[in-house]
């Protein structure tokens, strides 16, 4: 309980002399009305660019429409859905986009942790590192991803380059394409390479709102640094901790631009001679653009929808009983 | 529930503004339609160069109420954006440039475009080589659209790198080299044993023209997919390719291979007339090392594209005559002499203008000459309706050889069940 009201009194003027009625009603509108107009574009825009094609997109996933062949059209029921279940593209591009996301996500995180905790301590040129870390998030993601490309290239890549130097494929220099583990390594540390600064200045802020005095308690008892972090640092910054979690879910899952242009043949949407890193994402554009199939794809991306629910909610789950609300 | 009503009136009014200033941009474009005396702006869309530039001067010239609006953008993304524009009913442009690897696609939705020969298009029948008249035509027997140029098919290669290598440079013996695929494996060889480099760019550039030659592509007339056919013979070319160990493994238009290029990856390259002006860009310091052989196997053809008119476009009629304008001989013999694409009626190829010219980037071989040759020789081949995902697919069996993910023994069964796989999809 609060000693303090800091929310304006609402005025409950006295009933008004019958003479000044219009203007009560305007003052009524004014009240009642205009907040809903000034937060009424929101809205709009959400239904019409959130909501509607969300739903159209759920009419389509129900029919079948192609464009190579405009004759099989109609209602398909749950017919497009049950041929996902069977389909072994579906379930290796589902595999792949979940040995990405964990490759990406669980070391992003970490790392963004401890950037943020050296950032927390008193350092010179304070913006400098603060603003030096967000540079990868500032770049356009076609751009770096294009030079990752090239980075991790077969013949004259630096990546290969590096491998070279403590003595590791110099004979047949390592192909990052054609193999599981490397591509899904390449696009992860792209996708690392992002999205860590970000991140960490999230952290960064959530960590100078902790009392000093808390820490100085800590040390005190003899906690070090290691166990300060884990102990009075997570736990006291888990809002954001679920935030990011929940970010890089929906994010991760969704990946689409960096194993597209890793791709040796980007044209085809395959994600590498065998799928071998073919996100959902990529696959819902291969089978709508490429394969013209715009019900399966439609499809697709509502059982995409479903599994980022299940994923983030689970994640937040579990992020909330390491935060320490056990 | 007094709350609920006006919030949704309040919305309904913010509506309203925003259909209100979209309803009136709509207007605006909506006045160049009409009478003659009214201006008319055509909008055309293509990729690269396509030598239009000084044509839309003199057509404006000749018609001052038609204003002609270019643009030039990404070779797949503008076909991906006239396929959105298509479903979405609007936005189109009025004329789009459709390339081969897309003609099939967008032939199967011919309501969506302008059928030509509703527009007395049936005279330009005779004039164009018979494939590329039908290959725009749908299975009903509409045509979506005119064609502009042809790819031909021939052996590009870098003079100064056979030199070194110990073998012929002038451009009749080095066709003489190799008549067929075998013998061109073979001088691969001998290239590679002497320089220790690499002689073809990619296993896929071998399988792609030596499936152009054979009488049946993927698929037949009936849709049937026919892989014991040309694709098995196409298939064991390219895998002998890489077990002789002479390809380079790149893939096309792919930044490695661009490098390439530039350091002397490979020493040969499947050469359309249009990739001419590809390698000039990309190696402009190459002048004069490259020339233009024949292609083992005799002719082929890769790429070439089509005018086509969307039928959702305000002023259909103007849109027609414009193309019908471009295809005209005199249009067609400007934009290969500005850009090189080899124009895709047979008259021209007796054209002294076609055939007097000379490329001075590819060490002034005769162009004209050589490419109308190869689209001239070639038999007609039907492209099914799932030939580009199919070839993709084949294409991704072959790089994972090329990877050495893949045996070359075991790859030819296994092409074959990623192809049914694409041919069985969708067949509801």
């Amino acid at each position: 309980m609060s000693l303090t009201e800091l929310r304006p009194a609402s005025h409950r003027p006295a009933p008004p002399p019958k003479k000044v009625r219009t203007r009560s009603w305007l003052y009524r509108f004014d009240n009642k009305t205009i907040p809903y107009v000034f937060i009424s574009p929101f809205f709009i825009l959400f239904g019409i660019f959130g909501v509607f094609p969300l739903i159209f997109n759920g009419v389509v996933a129900v029919r079948n429409w192609r464009l190579d062949d405009p004759t099989l059209t109609g209602w398909a029921g749950l017919g497009n859905f049950e041929r996902l279940l069977s389909d072994e593209d579906f379930w290796n591009a589902l595999g792949n986009t979940f040995g990405i996301f964990i490759l990406s996500t669980v070391p992003q995180l970490l790392i963004a942790l401890i950037i943020a905790n050296l950032l927390n301590r008193k350092l010179r040129g304070t913006t400098f590192w603060r603003i030096g870390i967000l540079l990868p998030y500032l770049t356009p993601v076609v751009a770096s991803t294009l030079v990752f490309a090239i980075f991790f290239a077969r013949d004259n890549g630096m990546a290969n380059w590096f491998l070279s130097l403590v003595g590791f494929g110099q004979e047949t220099p390592l192909d990052w394409r054609a193999q599981k583990w490397s591509a899904w390594i390449a696009i992860a540390t792209m996708v690392n390479w992002k999205w860590i600064g970000y991140n960490a200045l999230l952290y960064l802020s959530a960590m100078q709102a902790i009392p000093k005095d808390v820490y100085e308690a800590a040390a005190v008892d003899g906690a070090g640094a290691w166990r300060q972090l884990w102990r009075i640092t997570v736990p006291m910054i888990q809002p954001v901790v679920v935030f990011t979690v929940i970010l890089s879910t929906i994010g991760g899952l969704q990946l689409f631009n960096e194993p597209m242009m890793f791709d040796e043949n980007p044209q085809s949407a395959s994600g590498g001679s065998a799928h071998q890193f073919q996100t959902i994402a990529q696959l819902i554009y291969k089978v709508g653009w490429k394969d013209l199939d715009l019900g399966y794809a439609a499809a697709m991306s509502w059982a995409l929808f479903l599994i980022i629910l299940l994923v983030a909610g689970l994640n937040t789950l579990l992020t909330r009983r390491i935060g320490g609300d056990r | 529930m007094r709350r609920t009503l006006s919030a949704v009136a309040a919305g309904l009014a913010a509506t309203l503004v925003i259909a209100g200033c979209s309803g009136r941009d709509l207007e605006s474009s909506n006045k160049t339609e009409g009478g003659s005396g009214e201006q008319i702006t055509l909008k055309v869309a293509f990729w690269g160069d396509m030598g239009l530039d000084k044509l839309k001067a003199d057509y404006e010239k000749a018609h001052p109420n038609v204003k002609i609006v270019l643009n030039t953008g990404e070779f797949n993304a503008q076909h991906e954006d006239l396929q959105k524009k298509l479903v979405a009913g609007t936005g189109a442009p009025d004329i789009s440039a459709v390339d081969e690897g897309f003609i099939v696609q967008f032939r199967n939705q011919s309501d969506k475009f302008v059928n030509l020969l509703d527009k007395g298009a049936g005279d330009f029948e005779s004039k164009y080589l018979d494939w590329k008249w039908k290959a725009s035509m749908s299975s009903d027997g509409k045509q979506i659209g005119l064609g502009t140029d042809v790819g031909g098919l021939a052996m590009c290669y870098r003079s100064d790198l056979f030199k070194a290598a110990g073998l012929p440079t002038d451009r009749e013996e080095v066709s003489k080299l190799w008549t067929n695929w075998d013998q061109f494996i073979e001088v691969g060889k001998k290239y590679v044993a002497k320089t220790g480099k690499k002689f073809v760019d990619s296993g896929t550039n071998m399988f792609n023209p030596v499936l152009a030659q054979q009488p049946v592509g993927f698929y037949n007339e009936q849709e049937q997919l026919q892989m014991d056919g040309g694709p098995k013979v196409a298939f064991d070319v390219s895998m002998k390719a890489i077990d002789a160990g002479i390809s380079a493994n790149l893939a096309s238009f792919q930044p490695n291979w661009n490098q390439g290029f530039k350091k002397d990856q490979f020493a040969v390259l499947a050469c359309p007339a249009w990739m001419l002006g590809h390698i000039q860009e990309t190696a402009p310091d190459q002048k004069g090392k490259w020339d233009i052989a024949a292609i083992p196997g005799g002719g082929g053809n890769w790429g070439g594209s089509w005018w086509t008119v969307p039928s959702q476009g305000k002023n259909i009629d103007a849109a027609v005559d414009f193309v019908k304008w471009m295809v005209q001989p005199e249009q067609q013999i400007e934009v290969f002499e500005t850009v090189g694409n080899l124009p895709s009626q047979p008259d021209l190829y007796k054209d002294p203008k076609v055939l007097a010219y000379k490329k001075e980037f590819m060490s002034n071989a005769p162009t004209g000459q050589i490419f109308a040759a190869t689209a001239a020789g070639l038999k007609p081949q039907y492209l099914g309706k799932k030939n580009g995902p199919t070839r993709v697919a084949v294409e991704n069996v072959i790089t994972r050889v090329q990877q050495g993910g893949l045996k070359s023994s075991a790859a030819w069964p296994e092409a074959v069940k990623q192809a049914e796989k694409v041919a069985k999809t969708g067949k509801a």
